[in-house]
């Protein structure tokens, strides 16, 4: 039902589909409809079916088999007039006939042709429609990705917000070094929990075989696992199991996948 | 009807002699004479035949379809229609609505049954209001044209058209 719904414009539908609403009633209607109210056009529908069983009422009458055959022949698929057909026919009456026969063909060629060509245009717009329905479908699907990607991206920062603040989280700053300068990070230790999150930023960009790896040393350095970063050179680790007694954090650039002793530049470090 | 689309011959053949008795009894009951009713029931069906992708199956049924373009075309053909024309064919005109017409023998009962319920359906009006929405429907007449063929104020005409419809809606509900 549109906003514009009223009683009033109910109360005209039935003279509507009658056809003998005029003038300003019949243009109102026609734009209420227009606006695309599915009560109104629902209640037509029903009046159209009343009015069908008026129409039905009447007493049937069989249509003459000459009525049928030329409906029949103009409907049929094309097919090519028999050659005798050419030749003229010889009595006025026949001549006239064979005229009209033509024109019929020619009609019933016309039409079949027209039908044809309807049902094309039907079918490529049903295709265009499909395409424009899977192009749509995927955005949605894209669009879905993306909505999950942000819910988790949030539900990470809450969680990893949770973390910081919990009490007895201590926090180690890591400076840029000479490699990169421009970086810094922040390592959040839980030393009950045994878990730390670490926060990277400004750190450049690998080439594809190479990777930012974490460690933490002791009395010797142990890996607290690989990260990347993103295009504005941000990356973040979250680690399980980190040791008693950790004095340093650091980070190296890697090869791919990581290695078990630091082996490449030292990008990050910071004390405990 | 989508295999009539799809320009299904036999398809076609099936939805004409189904339907065409009662289309040309609706074009005969608005026309008044059999010969251009005939004429116009094939216009009807090439019409059917080369947009049958235009039909909405949602919104009427094939026969409702049928009889929907046959009263377009009949009722277009009346207001074309010499005046002078129609007076001459007045006598055939009464014999056509009196239903004096060769009923089809074939017809089959279910059909017969439906029409005598609209029959009776009609019969619940009072004869103004029938005649109000005999004279839209098959004769094509707007609200102010019916007030002026029946001398009637327009207002009375409207509220006739209204519950008639109205109450032979109940009367086909309470029928089936």
């Amino acid at each position: 039902m549109s906003a514009g719904h009223t009683p009033r414009f109910e109360e005209m539908l039935p003279a509507y589909a009658l056809g003998a609403l005029e003038g300003d009633e019949l243009h109102e209607l026609e734009a209420h409809l227009a606006t695309g109210c599915d009560e109104c056009r629902r209640q037509l529908r029903m009046w159209e079916a009343d009015l069908e069983e008026i129409a039905a009422s009447v007493s049937p009458m069989t249509p003459s088999a000459e009525t049928r055959q030329r409906v029949l022949e103009a409907t049929a698929p094309a097919t090519q007039p028999a050659p005798a057909r050419l030749e003229p026919r010889r009595t006025r009456s026949a001549g006239r006939r064979g005229r009209w026969g033509w024109l019929a063909a020619a009609a019933a060629l016309a039409l079949v042709v027209w039908s044809q060509w309807n049902v094309a245009r039907l079918r490529q717009e049903t295709a265009d429609l499909a395409q424009e329905r899977d192009r749509l479908a995927r955005q949605v699907t894209s669009l879905q990705s993306e909505r999950d990607l942000a819910r988790a991206e949030a539900q990470r920062m809450a969680q990893a917000l949770g973390f910081i603040t919990s009490p007895g989280v201590r926090s180690i700053q890591l400076a840029g070094l000479e490699a990169a300068p421009g970086a810094a990070g922040h390592t959040f230790v839980d030393p009950r929990r045994r878990q730390a999150v670490f926060y990277a930023s400004g750190l450049p960009a690998l080439a594809p075989d190479q990777t930012y790896q974490l460690w933490f040393i002791t009395d010797r350095p142990v890996s607290a696992g690989t990260f990347s970063v993103d295009g504005s050179g941000r990356g973040n680790l979250q680690v399980d199991g980190v040791a008693d007694g950790v004095r340093t954090w650091a980070v190296t650039v890697e090869p791919s996948g990581g290695a078990p002793q630091p082996t490449g530049a030292m990008v990050l470090a910071g004390q405990a | 009807m989508s295999r009539m689309a799809a320009g299904d011959g036999d398809a076609f053949a099936r939805l004409f002699d189904r339907h065409s008795p009662v289309a040309l009894g609706l074009l005969h009951r608005i026309l008044g004479g059999r010969a251009e009713a005939e004429e116009v029931l094939q216009e009807v069906f090439l019409q059917a035949w080369t947009q049958g992708s235009r039909y909405d199956g949602e919104r009427a049924t094939p026969r409702g379809w049928i009889l929907m373009l046959a009263r377009s075309r009949a009722l277009d053909r009346l207001r074309r229609r010499d005046a002078a024309r129609r007076r001459d064919e007045e006598a055939g005109d009464e014999q056509a609505r009196l239903g004096i017409s060769s009923p089809v023998g074939t017809e089959r009962l279910e059909a017969r049954e439906r029409r005598d319920r609209v029959h009776s359906a009609l019969g619940q009006l009072s004869p103004e209001q029938r005649r109000c929405i005999e004279l839209a429907f098959f004769d094509g007449l707007t609200h102010t044209q019916i007030a002026e063929r029946l001398e009637a104020p327009l207002g009375t005409v409207k509220s006739r058209i209204l519950l008639g419809m109205n109450k032979l809606r109940q009367a086909l509900r309470s029928a089936s």
